[in-house]
């Protein structure tokens, strides 16, 4: 059944077209590679589709329904969940506090249910010491907080920007087994952006790669990978 | 920490805030007075600031409710305690009004936009002569409650019960997390499904509609109300040294800052008359250097700090 899917979806800053034209879409169960060299709209595409931005023409579609131009949180109520590249804790709130806000506002859960629930969450990605504040946390366990707040959301769909950037390789093993774990239990349609091919190789069922804002390739990472277009877009980001 | 101890403190500043009267004389009851007053909006601009929102314009909602009240009785022949209660509700509406042209603005735009309407809530009512009375005022009957100074300072204390009930409200329920995560990363809060506009304008009206309030009771007490009197900048920018010094985001800083620069200002007044306003902005220019959570700040840090040892 597909969760999410856009139509000629574009977005430009001030001439430069970050997303171009991009089509596609997302079924349930199934973990998306969104690949393609720095600067090539993975991000930008990930905010339109998540409500942060909105596009300049296309459509976005959530389970048959015109989301375009819904604001953030409610796409977020809908269903709609995502981490940030850069990682955004709320300073200010506690480990399990943060985790929480996504039960309290996308589910409207009382307080009492979002602890539980946040609880719940934190312990699957086996985070502990919940009441720590967030400046006492490891990047692995703000990652990992970023994930459970997301899923507090009770997604349907769930965009990963580069979770995994910046972890060490057991870290990164760690987190492709939880993710797929949760992935499975919920049904989620999962999009994850990495930019070490391993990880896409080991996590994604298909692939999708974007160049300076364009879809140039989908499909099986192994098929992919032997795209010409795409090996030249890769080779001439690296020159 | 001892949970029991601060519940045990707490009621007993409580019980001693209710019976002072019984043995204050006139002159610590109107100290008093004054530093409920503060107090309380010191509470109301740090509840707004739990989200990141600056407001220059506490004298303008608080002289809006004074002259609510005032109007009330005089022209539309309320009583007093019905124009008590039409203080923060004019107030609360003015602040929907407001907060909905206003609330998309941020950091210092929103600041100095609170500060310049304050400013033309006091030019307006300068000069609606007919109506408002203009530069000279509006003067009540009487002062309310029979001008009894133990039951005009229960009143004050009544204002300052729901400040303070507001406060720990929000911070314990679902303002608490959505004030935080709007001052802490906006983008993540919508994320996360907050509805930014709306937790910021209902804030906003709910600590205006308090500041309307104190307004209120500050024109029943004293009895008559002048454009240069309610809409002092003194009842914007004490609130905002209470807080500071005593440390924001919280409910007891304020608390304690009111007492703190409430007492030393009166002391000071005695000592050096008009000195006084000195030391508040040296106050204001040393917190926001040295300390910039204030003293509850502080003593939380060094609480921690011990703790951290006693592991
Ligand atoms: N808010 C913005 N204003 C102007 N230009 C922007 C903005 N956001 C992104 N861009 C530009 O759009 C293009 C795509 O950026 P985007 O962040 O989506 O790329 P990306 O694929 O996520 O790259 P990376 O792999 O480095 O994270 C870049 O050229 C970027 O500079
Ligand atoms: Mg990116």
């Amino acid at each position: 059944m597909t969760k999410l899917k856009t139509e000629h979806l574009t977005r430009a800053f001030l001439g430069l077209v970050a997303v171009n034209d991009v089509s596609f879409s997302m079924d349930e169960g199934e973990i998306l590679g969104i690949i393609g060299p720095n600067g090539a709209g993975k991000t930008t595409f990930i905010n339109l589709v998540s409500g942060i931005i909105m596009p300049s023409s296309g459509r976005v579609e959530y389970k048959g329904r015109d989301v375009t131009y819904m604001p953030a949180h409610e796409r977020a109520r809908l269903g709609i969940a995502r981490t940030y590249q850069l990682i955004h804790p709320l300073e200010n709130l506690s480990l399990i506090e943060n985790v929480m806000v996504g039960s309290i506002f996308a589910r409207r859960h009382g307080l009492k249910t979002a602890r539980a629930k946040a609880a719940g969450l934190c312990e699957s990605l086996g985070l502990s010491g919940l009441d720590r504040d967030t400046s006492r946390l490891t990047i692995l366990e703000i990652k990992k907080m970023e994930i459970a707040r997301a899923l507090a959301n009770e997604p349907e769909v769930l965009f990963l920007d580069e979770v995994m950037a910046g972890l060490n390789a057991d870290e990164t093993r760690e987190l492709i087994a939880q993710v797929q774990t949760i992935a499975r239990e919920r049904k989620l349609a999962v999009g994850v952006v990495e930019h070490v091919m391993g990880v896409i190789k080991e996590l994604t069922h298909r692939v999708i790669v974007l160049e300076a804002g364009e879809l140039i390739a989908e499909g099986p990472y192994e098929q992919v990978s032997k795209n010409p277009r795409v090996i030249e877009a890769y080779l001439g980001g690296a020159a | 920490m001892n949970r029991n101890l601060l519940r045990a403190l707490a009621f007993a500043a409580g019980a001693l805030a209710v019976s002072l009267p019984a043995f204050a004389g006139a002159y610590p009851l109107q100290v008093a007075r004054n530093v409920i007053m503060y107090m309380a909006l010191a509470l109301t601009w740090d509840m707004l600031l739990r989200s990141g929102q600056i407001s220059f314009g506490i004298a303008g909602l608080f002289g809006l409710g004074a002259y609510a009240t005032a109007l009330g009785v005089l022209r539309a022949g309320m009583g007093d305690w019905l124009s008590l209660a039409f203080a923060p509700v004019f107030a609360g509406a003015a602040a929907l009004l407001i907060g909905f042209l206003i609330l998309r603005l941020r950091a210092m735009y929103f600041s100095i936009v609170t500060l310049a309407l304050a400013e033309i809530f006091r030019i307006v009512i300068h000069n609606l002569h007919d109506f408002t009375g203009g530069p000279e005022g509006v003067v009540l009957d009487g002062v309310m409650l029979g001008g009894s100074a133990a039951a005009l300072y229960w009143l004050t204390l009544g204002g300052l019960a729901v400040a303070l009930g507001a406060s720990w409200w929000f911070e314990k329920s679902k303002f608490h997390f959505a004030l935080t995560a709007i001052r802490n990363n906006e983008t993540a809060a919508r994320s996360s499904g907050v509805d930014i506009f709306r937790w910021l304008l209902a804030t906003f009206v709910i600590t205006s509609a308090i500041q309307g309030l104190l307004g209120g009771i500050y024109v029943q007490s004293y009895g008559f109300a002048t454009p240069d009197s309610v809409f002092d900048a003194n009842f914007t920018l004490l609130p905002l040294a209470i807080a500071l010094l005593g440390g924001i985001h919280s409910t007891i800083g304020p608390v304690f800052g009111a007492i703190l620069l409430g007492l030393s200002s009166e002391w000071l007044k005695l000592r050096l008359p008009y000195g006084h306003l000195v030391v508040y902005g040296v106050i204001i220019v040393v917190v926001i250097l040295f300390m910039p959570q204030g003293l509850y700040g502080l003593a939380r840090k060094g609480l921690r700090r011990a703790e951290g040892r006693a592991e």
